[in-house]
């Protein structure tokens, strides 16, 4: 298996430089307020955000980190039949629920040089 | 002698004269031959054994192209001696023999194929059971190939190089030079790859009318020698393309650039020119390199050319395998190129235009060539027909070889006239279905396909000593398969035909069964056109012009559709001895079995019978076999896919594939202090840390110091980080459990992080060090993705924070025991008194001569305990300190091992020791620590933990305690770290950490049991098995903080007990004054392995000037220096502001990967809120910037530079990354592995690249660095190489 992902800041890499951050899920659902009004209903969509991936044989929105790079996420559209990346297009996301994701980009912590 | 007279095509150099061994012999040969042709010129026919029949083998071909011609060479098994130069001395002898290989004893084996069908192994000898034992033990010293030999050393060193290209070319043929040049002539960056040690493919030994073909390839390949941007690798065989353009493969003779181009004027060699010699790259010069010096590359292509041309399809008929059995090519290249005669009364059986060619060719060389047999009935080129007859040879369209006589050599060739062919969409006839019913009686009626059988058209014997045998054609379509293009089976070429291609994969050439040479030619401009298009060069109209031009030149050749010569006699002759996989003896009789077996297309075959599974894979069994299964179906062609080819298409020595194997590590800056002290290292992570500072592997004496008096642990590889921005206090309430509001100034907020499942992670202290800045420190294994963490769970926010990990800049050294206070005083003025610093407080002292030090009074072991987190490089600086300052306590360093066992006393956890995935913060009694009103930060885990808060059958942590008492069968042993919990019968847990103490007096352990077993006072039995032995225990509920629950001891709340005998403890305390301590040094990460001549003081560094030169540079500078500049200053610049943020008066350059260099500072910006800042001025360094967008990183880095003209070629020999783009302005920033290692890495010239990686891999790194690219001439040398390059470059 070797295949490249095209980092925002890097350009285009080897697939051992990152880690993979998982399928867009948009963000983590809000808790309830209170112990109290949370309950069942509360926790059933947490797990369905945090423990569900559909797996689909098609090009979705994924997260990776340049772990061994710039040290940046980023997120992009990969087709893990063929390994590459194809342009995007209207994705669902696995939760159902899209997240803009560009926030998260551009910035950073340590880079490489700093990344133990 | 067997040698032919002189001429131009010819490689040999008749001047040089080689003598090597044969099987112990003394022969001789030239230089430029091959270990095959200097065997065959000295009359060597039988070149080894078979791998199952032990029948003699000879050379049938010159490329590798399967397992006849390996041979041991100096003891290094299954050389191929068609490809490997003949070099003086070598000790070359036959495989699979006992004795001479004339005479093997086992030769017998060769009358016993009856025992041995198709699949035997999976079928026979396995009944009854301990027969497959005997049988497998005696096969296995009667089957295979070479052997390998323990007392002959391994390779010393393998070689790398990794390679950027635009358009990657394989192939050195007509085709792929024209492909090479068009591309060449776009500026592309091309590679040429060639697995023969010369340009020009078939042309280089072809000869027609007495004028070497050759010379129609000169010119290209002069033209490619002079461009600059064209690189050519000679004898570098391809062995497999892999997703995205990635090729791989390795080259023979000399490491590194001898046979590299690179835009050389002499590197291509080959040509017209310079013959009789040999050629100037090929095999690095001769002579010098033993065999296995290969060299592992890997080139990453946007485009790839695959011109690889055509192979020959053997002819299968019975005896085919006989010495002296060769293909077309073998015998003219043996004849042109090695000035060997092949044979000397000589048959031909052939099946294309070629095959006529070199029968005229050998004819002209004065060989008798005794008759000509072709397969085709018609459309042979007439003037070829008419050369024949013109030299008299005698001349039979349709018929072909059916049978060769002789053993050990062959001495006549039976020729039979084919009869028409089947059409092969005929339906099985009757015999054939009953033969497939019982294979026992499948004669040649089982294969009425194409070969038919013999009729009355005739036969004839023909005495001999060489049968040069081939069916025709196939194209080489092994790297291209790999690549993942398909083929099917046309009706014109009759072979595999290209399908379709992977996306930006092209192909030219023979590949497509074009022969006209200009045709060829014209087809590789093409392809190497369409990759420039690939590349995204507008060449639309010269694409349509060059296919055009193509358009006018014939286009691929007709082929022959036969597999096996006809057969006179069915019953005498079923296919026995008619090989169609000469690595495994695969014949035509086993593939009939297969099939009669239900294994009956290509790819079940070749599992059950071992069609193409050895080194022939595609090429002699390959399309054969799928044509065979057709025919032996009586089905057309066209349904059968041919096999899969799988890499290596040519295969490197296992060495090669190996690697340098670099150990590669991270060590903390105190390693060589505590190696001396006899440190045992043990790998943790990335780190290797000390483990163990005794033989004693319960390390009672490092315990008992720290819990009586004071001990001393390198705790480094802590992670340690700066974090700060307006956002920073959001980020850490959404990662830390805990409410961390309540961080304060001057104290350690201990709290733990979950992720989603609430599984806790990681844990640590934060401390507030300003209004929106924090210090924090995470666990050793979570130091490395702490920042992704964090980033990753705040990646919708858009907030503004900074985060800068320190781990590495950072030393840690914990000073813990009831003395601990006694041995820190003297080193500082600050007060560290329970009243001034308290338990969990945090201060930033000074110690010994003014060294800053960050100071945390923790208790991970459960004494009172400081630790000192100082900068890296003055790390040995303040561990000296402690040492002469404990020395009257006797102060001792202690490991990891000893720390486990006393924070396991304490009941301290490990996260991954005493959790594991299905574990939560509430399962292991922590959860004190979560905040649970808190929902509006979004903590990672609060949601999980709130579900399964009451969720009951849940793993929780307990102490036990296991009496001697009660105990049952456990043998008089104790109990291991992972005994598993029993309740009765069933499992219930485990344990995690379970050790004697002494100082309770019995052993203890940490377990993990379901919660109804966790009761305290309860019983439950530990359970371990030995092979067959099972033992139990029986162990009691206590709780895990067993050593001093209510921690008065880490208050310092109690007295202590007495201090060792040596030290008094009533002796009053002496501060050491800062002018009293001697002065602070630093020391660089990095130290190299040669002696300095000249050096400097600077700010607490000795910085090495200049090196003691290396002997092995006595003649001038080295190619290329390695210079540490560790010492060097350097920031790191963060800020969503970093734009306005003007470091030193200078602007940040505005987009990532763009490098700056004024004022002695480059500024090399890393992303969208990070820069770094390296000084890199000859001068002194400017005073450090000041403001909260500034850290000091000089000690978090290793920091290198390479500088010398052969830093490109270094630097490619240990990263794939592209520092070397041409499109690219220098200079610029990469960040990127080297070796693996992460690094910032800045090209300021082509002759001088930066780089910085973390401090910790700064040895390991440095002496693998050195290691890989020795033969580059990369050396050691001091700083002065660096300002002189630097000033040079200013001026």
């Amino acid at each position: 298996m070797t295949f490249r992902l095209t980092c925002p800041v890097c350009g285009k890499r080897d697939v051992y430089e990152f880690t993979y951050g998982g399928p867009e899920r948009g963000p983590r659902p809000a808790e309830p307020e209170s112990a109290a009004d949370g309950g069942a209903a509360a926790g059933e969509a947490h797990f369905r955000w945090a423990q569900f991936r559909m797996n689909r044989l098609e090009a979705h929105e994924e997260w990776w980190y340049h772990r061994e790079g710039c040290g940046v996420w980023f997120s992009t559209r990969r087709n893990p039949a063929t390994n590459r990346e194809e342009p995007g297009g209207a994705d669902e996301t696995d939760a159902g629920d899209t997240g803009s994701g560009a926030d998260g980009r551009g910035t950073s912590g340590a880079g490489a040089g700093g990344a133990a | 002698m067997n040698r032919l007279p002189r001429f131009p095509t010819q490689r040999i150099d008749r001047s040089r004269r080689l003598g090597f061994r044969w099987c112990g012999r003394p022969v001789e040969g030239f230089e430029g031959d091959t270990v095959a042709s200097a065997l065959w010129a000295a009359g060597v026919r039988t070149l080894g054994r078979s791998f199952e029949y032990h029948r003699p083998r000879g050379l049938y071909d010159l490329d590798g192209e399967g397992s006849s011609q390996l041979v041991s060479i100096d003891g290094v098994p299954n050389q191929s001696a068609g490809t490997t130069p003949l070099r003086e001395g070598m000790a070359v002898a036959a495989q699979n023999v006992r004795g001479d290989p004339r005479f093997d004893v086992f030769g017998i084996l060769d009358r016993m194929d009856r025992l041995m069908p198709a699949g035997f192994y999976y079928r026979l000898f396995h009944r009854p059971a301990w027969a497959a034992r005997f049988f497998q033990e005696r096969m296995r010293r009667l089957a295979g190939l070479g052997v390998l030999r323990r007392d002959v050393p391994a390779r010393a060193e393998s070689t790398e190089r990794y390679l950027n290209a635009d358009v990657a070319v394989v192939g050195a043929g007509p085709a792929g030079v024209s492909a090479a040049l068009a591309a060449g002539r776009l500026g592309l960056r091309v590679c040429l790859f060639e697995r023969r040690p010369w340009l020009g493919g078939h042309l280089d030994w072809r000869v027609r009318e007495g004028r070497p073909l050759a010379d129609e390839m000169a010119e290209a390949i002069g033209q490619l020698g002079r461009m600059a941007s064209v690189r050519v690798f000679r004898h570098a065989p391809v062995t497999g393309i892999w997703g995205e353009n990635l090729l791989t493969g390795f080259q023979l003779g000399a490491a590194g650039g001898a046979t590299d181009g690179g835009g050389a004027t002499d590197g291509t060699g080959g040509g017209g020119a310079g013959r009789g010699a040999a050629d100037e790259g090929a095999a690095g010069g001769g002579g010098a390199e033993a065999p296995s010096d290969e060299t592992h590359w890997e080139c990453r292509a946007q485009a790839i050319v695959v011109a690889t041309g055509s192979i020959e399809r053997p002819l299968v008929f019975e005896h085919n395998d006989r010495p002296g059995v060769m293909q077309v090519d073998t015998a003219i290249r043996l004849a042109r190129s090695y000035g060997v005669r092949p044979g000397r009364r000589v048959v031909f059986s052939v099946g294309d235009d070629l095959g006529l060619e070199a029968a005229i060719d050998l004819a002209s060389l004065g060989i008798d060539v005794r008759a000509v047999a072709d397969a085709r009935r018609n459309g042979h080129d007439e003037a070829l027909v008419a050369a024949l007859a013109a030299a008299d040879i005698d001349f039979r369209p349709g018929w072909t070889a059916s049978r060769v006589y002789g053993r050990g050599r062959v001495r006549a060739v039976e020729l039979a006239a084919r009869t028409r062919s089947r059409p092969p969409t005929s339906q099985p006839t009757g015999a054939t279905r009953d033969a497939v019913r019982d294979p026992g009686s499948l004669g040649d009626s089982g294969s009425l396909g194409d070969s038919g059988s013999l009729g009355d058209a005739g036969s004839m014997r023909v005495a001999c000593d060489l049968l040069v045998a081939s069916a025709g054609r196939q194209p080489d379509i092994g790297v291209l398969s790999c690549a993942g293009a398909r083929f099917r089976h046309g009706g014109h070429t009759r072979t595999f035909e290209l399908e379709r291609l992977p996306p930006d994969v092209f192909a030219a050439g023979g590949l497509l069964r074009l022969t006209d040479i200009e045709a060829l030619r014209r087809s590789g401009r093409v392809a190497g056109l369409e990759a420039a298009a690939a590349c995204g060069v507008d060449v639309a109209e010269r694409l349509a012009r060059a296919r055009a031009a193509l358009a006018d030149r014939p286009g691929p050749a007709r082929g022959s559709s036969i597999v096996r010569g006809p057969v006179a006699n069915p019953r005498l002759a079923p296919g026995r001895k008619a090989f169609l996989d000469f690595d495994e003896d695969g014949t035509w009789k086993n593939a009939a079995q297969s099939a009669a077996m239900g294994f009956d297309v290509p790819e079940l075959a070749k599992r059950f019978g071992n069609f193409g599974l050895g080194p022939g894979q595609y090429r002699v069994p390959g399309q054969n076999l799928a044509m065979a299964m057709a025919e032996i179906a009586g089905r057309p062609v066209e349904e059968f896919a041919a096999t899969t080819v799988r890499p290596p298409v040519i295969p490197p020595s296992l060495g090669t594939l190996a690697g340098p194997n670099h150990d590669i590590h991270k060590r903390t800056p105190l390693h060589d202090e505590q190696a001396a002290r006899g440190a045992v290292f043990r790998r943790a992570g990335p780190w290797k840390r000390a483990r163990y500072f005794s033989d004693d592997r319960r390390c009672l004496d490092e315990i008992r110091n720290v819990r009586r008096n004071v001990g001393l642990l390198d705790s480094s590889p802590l992670g340690k980080f700066r974090l700060w921005g307006p956002d920073a206090m959001r980020a850490l309430q959404r990662v830390y459990i805990s409410d961390m509001t309540r961080a304060r100034r001057g104290r350690c907020l201990y709290s733990a992080m979950c992720n989603d499942t609430g599984n806790i992670i990681d844990d640590g202290v934060v401390v507030r060090t300003g209004d929106d800045e924090f210090y924090l420190t995470t666990s050793s294994n979570r130091a490395g993705s702490t920042v992704e963490w964090v980033r990753f769970h705040t990646r919708y926010d858009g907030w503004e924070y900074n985060l800068v990990n320190l781990t590495d800049a950072l030393a840690s050294i914990n000073v813990a025991g009831p003395n601990a206070r006694r041995v820190v005083e003297r080193i500082t003025s600050a007060d560290l008194s329970n009243e001034a610093f308290p338990y969990l407080g945090y201060r930033e002292i000074e110690v010994g001569d003014g060294v800053a030090a960050r100071c945390l009074r923790l208790g991970f072991v459960g004494e009172l305990s400081y630790e000192l987190h100082v900068d890296a490089s003055h790390a040995r600086y303040v561990w000296d300190l402690l040492l002469e300052a404990g020395a009257e306590f006797g102060i001792q360093p202690f490991g990891l091992e000893a720390q486990n066992c006393l924070r396991a006393e304490k009941g301290h956890v490990i996260i991954g020791t005493e959790s594991e995935q299905r574990v939560t913060l509430l399962d292991i009694g922590m959860g004190w620590l979560w905040d649970r009103e808190d929902t509006a930060s979004g903590k990672v885990g609060a949601a999980a933990l709130r579900a399964c808060e009451k969720q009951r059958g849940r793993l929780k942590l307990v102490g036990l305690r296991i009496d001697g008492a009660g105990l049952r069968g456990d043998g008089g042993r104790d109990p291991e770290d992972g005994a598993v919990v029993v309740d009765g019968d069933r499992i219930a847990g485990f344990v995690c950490t379970t050790r004697f103490s002494e100082t309770l007096g019995w052993r203890y352990a940490l377990a993990l049991v379901e919660d109804r077993l966790a009761k305290r006072g309860g019983t439950l039995d530990l359970y371990e098995s030995h092979g067959r032995r099972a033992l139990r225990w029986r162990a009691t509920v206590v709780s895990p903080h067993f050593y001093d629950p209510s921690g008065e001891r880490l208050r310092d709340a109690a007295p202590g007990p007495a201090a060792t005998p040596g030290a008094t403890a009533a002796a009053p305390s002496v501060r050491r004054r800062a002018s009293e301590a001697p002065p602070a040094r630093r020391r660089s990460p990095v130290r190299l392995d040669a002696a300095p001549a000249r050096t400097e003081d600077r700010a607490g560094w000795n910085v090495v000037l200049d090196y003691e030169p290396d002997r092995a540079d006595a003649n001038g500078p080295a190619p290329a220096s390695l210079i540490d500049l560790s010492h060097r200053a350097r920031w790191d610049v963060q800020g969503r502001d970093i734009q306005t943020v003007r470091p030193f008066g200078l602007d940040v350059p505005p987009s990532p990967g763009d490098v700056t260099v004024a004022a002695g500072i480059m500024i090399n910006r890393m992303n969208g809120t990070q820069a770094a800042l390296w000084h890199v001025g000859p001068g002194t360094p400017p005073p450090p910037p000041t403001g909260p967008h500034y850290t000091d990183t000089t000690d978090a880095h290793g920091w290198l530079a390479i500088i010398g003209e052969a830093a490109p070629a270094v630097l490619e020999s240990v990263t794939a990354l592209d520092l070397f783009d041409p499109a690219r302005a220098r200079p610029f920033l990469t960040q990127g592995p080297i070796l693996h290692v992460p690094c910032q890495i800045v090209t300021w010239r082509d002759d001088a690249v930066l780089f910085a990686f973390a401090r910790g891999y700064g040895q390991t790194f440095v002496e693998a660095l050195l290691a890989s690219a020795r033969h580059e001439g990369l050396r050691p040398a001091g700083e002065r190489v660096f300002t002189d390059w630097v000033r040079a470059r200013k001026t």
